[in-house]
């Protein structure tokens, strides 16, 4: 459809992908009146910070391992395209170049054999007949009421049994094959700070009306060789049974003394050139203490130098209380919405929006970026933004990037089952076989990453050898990961499943969302690995740009290994100071004047009873 | 406090030209044509209707021109509780593409979301898709179906009146799509949510 003639040929700013910081850079040219040109060679958003339903997952590692099926531009600029006297273009590079050693698997049969279907039909013979009959009742109502003409209601889609509300037993990859739709899976999660950058510049901006997020529940460790939840409130504190009386008084004393900026340079004296651990063993805290503070709290290692262990916990100990029980959100579908959000706001104030459509150079003449040639077509602008995975390598230092490990885990129920759908952060100490913190994000249905029943298992650490060698032990320690042979796949799996699980397969269900399984019989049994993923991404936030790129092409990193998102609002807030030096970042946009609400604090309560508390000048009504 | 009793979000998609904001104007605001620069900075537009007694607002989205490329982020559909799906009634291309819109709906939408088909501009004399041609297809995918005119308001208002009493009465039974009745919408200057299981704007 989209016909490369109608895209203006000249604009303010052309930005090539859709990532992170090419995203907040494009909103916040568009926000102070600059026309922006926004275009990507994929069919979707967000580059290497998308995520992907199942079924686009399986493209994407496709692409990734079949280069060439990859979005390429289909004409040769150089016959469509002229070369003006003077002029020279510089060709972009594929961005699937950073993406390797990637591995998909599956661990769960195709599909059941006759005899399973059997015995399942039978199981669920009555909630299929319940699911029916109120079907049929609801699809009396409609078209009598109303005038709006609607013959058919029942389609096909609706009558297939979905996953987890009437399958108890066994997974299947057509299972998960069927609900493809409903995974979210993340290719660089990450978390943000209740009070970090990217909370605030959404706030600041107003562009969180387009996005939603989950508090996450609670922060656990690896302590002793189990899991372990941090207490990371006071609340915590005392309520925990890890922790003595004793303990709880000298870790609140410890946290208070990071937080108390007055005597900061007195307590620390001293210190300044030493380890955080060195700082926290002269506090005299107890093996327990010192692994909470120093590993999950501060997300540091032994060798963490002591005033940045200190400005971690600072950070940590600043987003608590602000939404929910841990300082931590995750992005309802997934961190590849938050692209978008900015996209959108590009998008209102006039950027036009291109996908599937491929940079192939950029047009460079007297050392300046003249415009981008793509699907035979010169486009003409003042500043070119692009991500640096498609980059000229002559644009480079040519420092080799480090790189990212990343391990993606769909299970069968949570790492620690609660009584409520947990999303858990756990930082996984550096230990003697991974000499790397792994940052494990889990993620349940109700974030929309999975469907019902199912658990989606985030790793990331920073890359020493293949992504697999880097997790797979840690893996192990969390997960149970069977291999299933090809011949495997139609043998009833019904006795492997019964010794792993320990239990009637029956209840996989109900441990997993409601939590409402036997705690102790579950509670040692670790989740089923159902499909994993695992593949390395270079890292690109520490590579600078050779000093022979254009002055107005404008390079953005790809994902880092923070857990935040505070790289990239600091990055296109530079890169923006850079092209616009006198114009705000992403000032407030406006809401529609009808929605500020004046007068009353209006509570909403949900089914739970809980209340929602709200400002007067609420800005975003909620029914 | 204002009160209205329910909010839900509508959002519209359908080829470019085909009248989209020219509906949701002409409903919000009564106005056509509604002048292009206008929709600069422009969101969504807001009207608050009653429906048997009870207040309920609208928020309706337009595409923000992502559609001219077919390029419209994924975050647009979520959380819409109904999808209006708009084509021009004197253009057959805009009809061609409804299947196209019908997958990257199916993709990205709630299932449960309620699906209009609108067959707008039916003042034009050149007409190209009969109206039982529009009908007919929104009954193979199980969509509502109405013909409109943004320009002379005909069948606007009860478009959106419509459904507006169509989400209500779901909401009253509970079919609709929980995302609402779950999240709360917390202010910058809100420093609590009630409950860390429910889900947080941020604003």
């Amino acid at each position: 459809m989209a016909s490369a003639n109608d895209l203006p040929s000249t604009c303010d700013v052309i930005v090539v992908g859709t990532g992170m910081t090419e995203s907040i850079l494009a909103a916040a040219a568009s926000r102070v009146g600059k026309q922006v040109l926004h275009i990507d060679g994929n069919d979707y958003y967000g580059g290497l910070w998308a995520s992907f339903n199942l079924d686009n997952l399986n493209k994407w590692v496709k692409d990734c391992e079949n280069p060439e099926n990859f979005a390429s531009d289909p004409d040769d600029p150089n016959s469509d395209v002229k070369i003006n006297n003077g002029e020279e273009f510089v060709f972009l590079q594929n961005q699937t170049s950073h993406i390797s050693n990637i591995e998909v698997k599956w661990h769960i049969p195709k599909k059941l054999t006759e005899t399973q279907v059997e015995q399942w039909s039978r199981k669920s013979q009555t909630s299929q007949e319940e699911k029916e009959s109120s079907e049929s009742d609801e699809s009396k109502s409609p078209t009598e009421e109303h005038t709006l003409s609607r013959k058919h209601t029942n389609s096909e889609s609706e009558k297939m049994p979905s996953v987890g509300f009437t399958r108890n037993g066994n997974w299947t990859q057509e299972d998960l094959m069927r609900d493809y739709r409903r995974f979210n899976i993340d290719l660089a999660p990450k978390l943000l700070f209740a009070r970090g950058s990217l909370v605030e510049l959404l706030i600041s901006s107003n562009i969180a009306r387009y996005t939603e997020f989950h508090a996450v529940t609670r922060v656990l460790t690896w302590l002793d060789g189990e899991l372990n939840a941090v207490p990371c409130s006071r609340a915590d504190v005392f309520a925990t049974r890890h922790v003595s009386v004793v303990e709880k008084r000298m870790l609140m004393k410890l946290l208070t003394g990071c937080m108390d900026s007055d005597n900061l340079v007195q307590e620390f004296q001293g210190f300044e050139s030493k380890t955080f651990l060195e700082y926290l063993k002269s506090k005299r805290l107890t093996a327990h203490l010192l692994h909470y503070v120093l590993y999950a709290i501060a997300m540091g290692t032994d060798t963490t130098p002591c005033m940045e262990g200190v400005e971690r916990t600072q950070r940590f100990l600043n987003s608590l209380g602000r939404y929910g029980n841990t300082p931590f959100l995750w992005p309802m579908y997934g961190t590849g919405e938050l692209p978008q959000a900015f996209c959108r706001l590009c998008a209102v104030f006039g950027g036009t929006y291109c996908l599937q459509h491929p940079a192939k150079a950029l047009v460079v003449a007297n050392e300046r970026c003249v415009g981008v040639v793509s699907c035979g077509q010169r486009l003409m602008a003042e500043h070119v933004v692009m991500g640096i995975a498609q980059a000229p390598t002559q644009y480079l230092d040519g420092q080799q990037p480090s790189g990212i490990s990343r391990g993606v885990f769909i299970t069968n129920k949570s790492i620690m089952p609660s009584e409520k759908e947990p999303l858990t952060f756990l930082q996984f100490p550096p230990g003697p076989s991974h000499p790397n913190p792994v940052t494990v994000i889990e993620v349940g249905p109700s974030t929309h990453a999975c469907p019902q029943g199912l658990f989606m298992v985030h790793m990331t650490c920073k890359q020493s050898k293949s992504a697999k060698e880097d997790l797979q032990e840690i893996a192990s320690f969390l997960l149970t990961q069977e291999d299933v042979s090809p011949s495997d796949y139609d043998i009833s799996t019904d006795n492997r499943s019964t010794q792993t699980s320990g239990q009637d397969p029956h209840h996989h269900h109900s441990e997993g969302a409601s939590g409402s399984g036997d705690e102790a019989a579950t509670v040692r049994t670790k989740p089923q690995v159902l499909w994993s993923m695992y593949f390395n991404c270079l890292e690109t936030s520490k590579n600078s740009y050779s000093p022979n790129a254009p002055e107005n092409v404008h390079l953005c990193s790809g994902p880092d290994l923070e857990l935040d998102f505070e790289f990239s609002v600091q990055q296109a807030e530079r890169l923006f100071k850079k092209m616009y030096p006198d114009l705000e970042f992403l000032p407030r946009a406006p809401d529609p004047e009808e929605i500020v609400i004046e007068g009353d604090t209006p509570e909403v309560v949900d089914e739970d009873g809980n209340s929602f508390e709200f400002d007067e000048e609420v800005q975003q009504p909620s029914s | 406090m204002e009160d209205y009793k329910f909010l839900f979000k509508v959002v519209l998609v359908g080829n470019s030209g085909v009248g989209k904001t020219c509906l949701v104007r002409r409903f919000t605001q009564g106005l056509f044509p509604p002048g292009q620069g206008a929709t600069i900075g422009v969101d969504f537009m807001i009207k608050t209707v009653e429906i048997d007694g009870e207040k309920v607002k609208l928020q309706i989205w337009d595409t923000a021109g992502q559609e001219r490329f077919r390029s419209i982020t994924q975050s647009y559909y979520r959380s819409a509780h109904a999808l209006i799906l708009v084509y021009d009634i004197s253009c057959q291309p805009t009809f061609d593409c409804l299947p196209d819109w019908l997958r990257e709906i199916e993709e990205y939408a709630s299932n449960k979301v309620l699906r209009i088909l609108v067959g707008n501009k039916m003042d034009r004399e050149d007409r190209e898709i009969p109206i039982h041609v529009g009908e007919g297809f929104a009954q193979r995918h199980d969509m509502y179906f109405l013909e409109t005119s943004a320009k002379e308001a005909e069948n606007v208002e009860k478009l959106f009146m419509e459904i507006a009493a169509e989400l209500m009465e779901q909401a009253r039974s509970k079919e609709l799509p929980r995302y609402d009745t779950i999240s709360p919408t917390i202010n910058g200057r809100t420093t609590s949510i009630g409950d860390n299981s429910c889900c947080s704007k941020i604003s």
